[in-house]
């Protein structure tokens, strides 16, 4: 029965080998698929947030389509991600050191992560190609430490108000409040007549935070409070900024939302404003198509931003705005694949992307000539939005400080919460921070 | 002798693939998640190594606490729940009647159709405007019943372990479908002639009979409730305002959308830990009444 010690030593150093085996051969296998280069044939992977049918994710899928159509020799392998979950994929294959060779960013908090792992490709050499049309501020958000690493398709405000004209006239708005407090009276006014004022889809808790906390502190505080918070020169329980939570707390409390706001998300917050259940809906310019632009009752609609508000530090006039979708390459990228992947960005995104966006109503950050067929619609959201920009709270505020002013506007909501509270959470969870 | 020992190798050879299996995709990530709790890390930049530091954070996390609390809501539902209904359903099943098999699989479907589907069905059995829940209520004119059942802090919670029982009592009931079937036939007949019937012979015979199955099954109900992730997450994702949150939720939001990888290998050490101290009571007690 005496077992062999060496016998016992060879089967602990075989399994050992034969998992280290399993594990090398399963992570090469991810790899290999990546980029294989066939007799100058080259794969790109791309990864986007283009799922839902949007008008600018098809022109962006048709983008795609015509670039393979250029280039035979080039095959892109989509991987298309919901945009909801879209970010937390992309974390958690940068954290694998995984990225797609292609892959869509966002700007400022959420790209920082990715530049310092040396995850992404600086592009500065190839900037000319974009030099002419899109401007600083444009470029601003994908800048780190003075090198460039995306480039930005679109223009997103995240907080326009659409408004049912005709509900809004019952209770004697024939034109948008335009102060804070005739807003609350039109709320007020709304709610007794039976009409729910506002419809809000907070069950993917973004809405309250980017949607409208970004409105709120920029009437409330000001374009530069988010930096002064990042640099320490600032708190969040400065009472103004208290003041500026403290407008949801005052909305909640006043039962402007559907019940049910928690549960919806928002494309469901979408349809019941565009069903007639609500009177307001506050949200980004990108549903302007949905609720305006491809609708036979567009008409019905106005749009405009949150009123001021008396002794407000802030400029009534600048919507709360990013650049969206940002191309960003790979850093792993060599040789054949690289160039490839360059001429798919230079391709992809050009003159006549903005273009053919700008004709099915998208803002853009580019300035191209506005094409003759662009819609009425889209003019009056660039009208509207051109009166300057003002910071949107996650693209400045770290995820994790973010996530806890989320679920606390969501406690607001249900009410075990209030303005102050939340106001010393999120300062704490930003002192925490490591 | 010597073939004895040929066989214990072959055995262990045999053993290996599925020995090796097991090492790489439970064991050795377990023990990752473990090295990870120790450190400060987004995933992206280098560990830092803080100790105890993340373990201390958990323990003073108001929101953690109340995922343990949720953890637990679910804990009873599954064994108040889901064992007595699944048994329940065995006993009703296990006699001969018309379309026995057919009731089986309806009453086994729900287990097959994948988490997120239920998750799903479930939303929209409870949303407020057009749920099926409501409408009933309204239909047979309960309209001050109805609720917000996934937006209310007050119902949240009670709404979701419905969804979870309805989800697992199908696999309770075959496993103990299956026990039921063992007992010899005797045993009943016996039961019968001395008088025993209903919930008498229930009772007394048909429960002492499969009683190692029940603790099984309460086993295995204790370590699902630890896992329930999937439902909660797409249902209500931990919210309204962490009222659902259990500590997968936790977990996976401190990691995966929060980043910090270090904070919620720590809470999955923890899950960990509670899990194997509630099984192995329940396990202790099993053994005590036994012997």
């Amino acid at each position: 029965m005496k077992t062999p010690r060496n016998m016992k030593k060879a089967v602990l150093i075989g399994s050992i080998a034969l998992l280290t085996l399993v594990t090398a051969a399963c992570g090469n296998g991810n790899n290999s698929s990546d980029g294989k280069e066939e007799g100058g044939k080259v794969t790109l992977n791309i990864m986007h947030p283009w799922t839902s049918p949007n008008v600018d994710n098809e022109v962006y899928r048709a983008r795609i389509a015509a670039f393979e159509k250029l280039h035979p020799e080039i095959t892109i392998k989509q991987d298309g991600v919901a945009s909801a979950q879209y970010k937390t994929k992309l974390r958690t294959l940068a954290t694998a050191n995984n990225l797609s060779d292609i892959n869509v960013v966002w700007p400022g908090a959420d790209l920082k992560p990715l530049v310092d792992g040396n995850l992404l490709l600086p592009i500065d050499s190839e900037m000319a190609n974009w030099s002419s049309i899109l401007p600083e501020d444009a470029l601003a958000g994908f800048n780190q430490d003075g090198k460039q690493y995306a480039i930005p398709t679109k223009q997103t405000f995240v907080d326009i108000i659409y408004y049912n004209k005709e509900m809004l006239a019952k209770v004697g708005y024939d034109v948008f409040p335009d102060t804070y407090d005739k807003f609350i009276d039109a709320v007020t006014k709304l709610k007794a007549s039976g009409v729910t004022p506002i419809a809000l889809g907070n069950k993917e808790q973004w809405p309250l935070q980017s949607s409208y906390l970004s409105a709120f502190q920029e009437r409330f505080v000001g374009s530069d409070f988010l930096k002064k918070v990042m640099n320490k020169e600032a708190k969040f329980t400065d009472p103004q900024y208290v003041k500026a939570i403290g407008a949801i707390e005052e909305l909640s409390n006043l039962k402007a939302f559907n019940t049910d706001a928690n549960n919806m998300d928002s494309v469901q917050a979408q349809d019941y404003f565009i069903q007639g259940k609500a009177a307001m809906h506050i949200s980004s310019s990108t549903v302007d198509s949905r609720i305006r632009i491809t609708n036979a009752e567009g008409d019905k609609y106005g749009i405009a931003l949150f009123p001021s508000v008396t002794g407000g530090l802030g400029d009534a006039k600048k919507s709360s705005g990013v650049v969206q979708f940002g191309i960003a390459l790979s850093s792993e990228l060599k040789g054949k694949k690289k160039d490839a992947a360059l001429e798919f960005m230079k391709f992809f995104v050009n003159e006549d992307l903005y273009k053919e966006l700008i004709s099915k109503g998208v803002v853009v950050p580019a300035k191209v000539d506005i094409p003759a067929d662009a819609s009425e619609y889209l003019k009056e959201m660039m009208a509207l939005t051109g009166n300057g920009t003002s910071p949107v709270f996650d693209s400045v505020i770290p995820t994790q400080v973010t996530s806890v002013m989320q679920n606390g506007l969501q406690a607001i909501t249900v009410g075990r919460m209030t303005a102050e509270q939340l106001a010393k959470d999120v300062q704490a969870a930003l002192d925490n921070m490591k | 002798m010597h073939t004895l020992k040929g066989t214990k190798y072959a055995i262990f050879f045999g053993l290996l693939p599925a020995l090796i299996i097991y090492l790489g995709i439970a064991v050795v990530p377990i023990g990752m998640s473990a090295y990870y709790s120790f450190f400060n890390w987004d995933g992206i930049r280098p560990l830092s190594y803080v100790g105890l530091e993340n373990f201390t954070e958990i323990f003073k996390d108001s929101i953690f606490w109340l995922s343990v609390k949720n953890n637990a809501y679910i804990l009873l539902s599954g064994l108040l729940g889901q064992i007595p209904v699944g048994l329940l359903l065995a006993l009703i099943l296990n006699r001969k009647m018309k379309g026995a098999g057919f009731f089986r699989t309806i009453g086994f479907l729900p287990v097959v159709i994948s988490s997120v589907m239920v998750s799903l069905i479930w939303s929209t059995v409870y949303n407020t405007e057009y749920g099926l829940l409501n409408s009933i209520l309204g239909a047979v004119g309960l309209d001050s019943w109805q609720q917000n059942w996934l937006g209310d802090t007050a119902w949240s919670m009670l709404s979701i372990s419905v969804a979870y029982i309805w989800q697992n009592c199908g696999f309770f009931m075959v496993i103990f479908l299956a026990a039921l079937q063992n007992i010899p036939n005797e045993v009943n007949e016996a039961a019968e002639l001395d008088g025993a019937s209903g919930l008498r012979k229930v009772m007394r015979i048909t429960i002492p009979m499969i009683r190692g199955t029940i603790l099984v099954a309460v086993v295995f109900s204790i370590s699902n409730s630890f896992r329930v992730f999937d439902l909660i997450q797409i249902m209500t994702g931990g919210g309204p305002a962490h009222a659902t949150e259990v500590m997968t939720v936790y977990m996976y939001s401190n990691a995966f959308v929060n980043m910090r990888f270090g904070y919620g290998s720590a809470v999955s050490v923890l899950i960990l830990l509670f899990s194997l101290i509630v099984v192995s009571v329940v396990n202790r007690l099993g053994k005590e009444k036994e012997a």
